[in-house]
């Protein structure tokens, strides 16, 4: 019987390998003919190393969070991002020699097919798209301020990712607006760096063109244990005459709701030295309640905070981040300090065929 | 103790700046290698591609300032994906990338 199903397992596994090979082989041949874009597998992702002072209590994360894309042909990309965080703190706290771990983990792996003008299937171990923070802002790199929401727990239980299948993609695209998609459903995996819970959800979100405008929803049932609905309302805002980025986010689940409101101003195009010109202004309010004693990674008293930060972009890819933010709460209010530098990183993992 | 901190850091923030705006220049809002001179007496119109890669980019990070050809359809494929954009929309942004 288990000599049976490991031949089956084989059988299936070289059968898979058949069907990546023939579709990377018909979408190369096609490429050629298309333009001249290459379609070399690709080494991403950042680094960056934070300084962080919480409560008095100091602390040291260096990270570096890999993203590697192997493109079979143009129709399937297999991605997966691994984040390596240190986190070292000093033995007692405020003193002694600085001792910590290095935390390993597998965030996503997966296979994506561009089925179809508006469709396409991802499978594997995918970020659930919930809000806007999960998906889309959590890279070293890209978030503006390094401490998360205080709501990302709503809607991304337990480990952040699904594993399972996700249909996504545009449904409509008009001129002056466009409206985009995401319908997951996850399994229940204890499986080392694959853990996921049972879940099913998705998100939509309308992006009006002209207004550089999007407005979007999230809902997750979480099906496992005790089962719960989680919903979240964003708008993300970039106002194309100014170089201001707005983002704000309503979470909503039985844990608890909150909101948080970020902006993010570029002095880029202010008449002042060149040098100020790299500044980039931060500021984000911040308020959760919890609901049914909280609990499930969020507060479990209400808590509100603001964060205040200022970051320097020496290039596109490398900047200087520092920020400063209060936490308010009937147990303690505490300072947040942080600061670092974050770089992204991008590279073919081959070099071009000579021609 | 965090006065002690936050005095060093501004210094070498303050001074790394000082050294990083002298030996880069001026910043300038990211464009493409491959992307024509605009003309001087002229403002172009912008392309559809250009408009979408914008967009796009900027909705959750800093677009990069230039993008070796041999990775542009790898990585448009990846944008494809995480920000969901039609099939009309990644051929458009290729066509910008790869002219």
């Amino acid at each position: 019987m288990r000599r049976r199903i490991k031949i089956q397992e084989w059988r299936a596994l070289l059968l898979a390998a058949a069907l990546c090979v023939c579709a990377w082989d018909c979408a190369r041949a096609q490429n050629a003919e298309e333009n001249h874009a290459g379609y070399v597998p690709v080494l991403s992702g950042g680094l960056g190393y934070i300084h962080t002072v919480s409560g008095g209590v100091p602390a040291l994360e260096p990270q570096i969070n890999p993203v590697l894309l192997v493109p079979f042909g143009h129709q399937l990309l297999l991605e997966s991002r691994t984040d390596f965080t240190g986190f070292f703190e000093r033995r007692d706290l405020t003193s002694g020699p600085f001792t910590g771990k290095i935390y390993k983990t597998v965030e996503f792996a997966q296979l994506d097919w561009l089925a179809d003008t508006h469709v396409m299937a991802v499978a594997g171990k995918y970020l659930l798209p919930f809000g806007l923070y999960n998906e889309r802002l959590q890279p070293i790199w890209i978030r503006n301020l390094q401490d998360t929401p205080i709501t990302l727990p709503i809607g991304t239980r337990t480990s952040g990712s699904g594993m399972g299948v996700m249909l996504r993609g545009a449904a409509t695209q008009q001129t002056s607006y466009s409206i985009q998609y995401s319908a997951y459903f996850s399994a229940r995996s204890g499986i080392n760096q694959l853990d996921a819970a049972r879940t099913a959800g998705g998100d939509a979100s309308i992006y009006l063109n002209n207004a550089h405008l999007e407005i979007g929803t999230s809902y997750q049932r979480f099906l496992q244990d005790h089962r719960i609905n989680s919903s979240a309302v964003y708008l993300s805002w970039q106002p194309a005459a100014e170089m201001v980025d707005m983002k704000a986010e309503y979470d909503y689940s039985y844990n608890g709701s909150g909101y948080w409101l970020e902006t993010a101003y570029r002095l880029q195009k202010l008449p002042i030295p060149a040098f100020f010109q790299r500044l980039q202004a931060v500021g984000r309010i911040q308020y959760f309640a919890p609901l049914n004693g909280g609990g499930n990674g969020l507060p479990r008293i209400n808590t509100q905070r603001f964060d205040a930060g200022l970051n320097y972009y020496f290039r596109d890819d490398f900047r200087l981040i520092s920020s400063y933010g209060r936490s308010f709460s009937s147990q303690q209010n505490a300072n947040v300090w942080n600061v670092g530098f974050t770089y992204r990183f991008l590279f073919p993992l081959w070099p071009a065929r000579k021609r | 103790m965090k006065r002690r901190i936050i005095i060093p850091f501004l210094l070498i923030a303050s001074s790394l700046g000082a050294v990083g705006a002298a030996t880069l220049g001026p910043y300038s809002a990211p464009q493409h290698s491959t992307q024509p001179a605009p003309a001087a007496s002229r403002k172009p119109p912008i392309q559809a591609g250009e408009r979408i890669f914008q967009e796009n980019c900027a909705r959750c990070h800093t677009p990069p300032m230039s993008l070796p050809q041999r990775i542009t359809g790898t990585v448009v494929m990846h944008m494809r994906v995480r920000a969901r954009l039609s099939h009309k929309d990644q051929q458009l942004l290729l066509k910008y990338l790869t002219p």
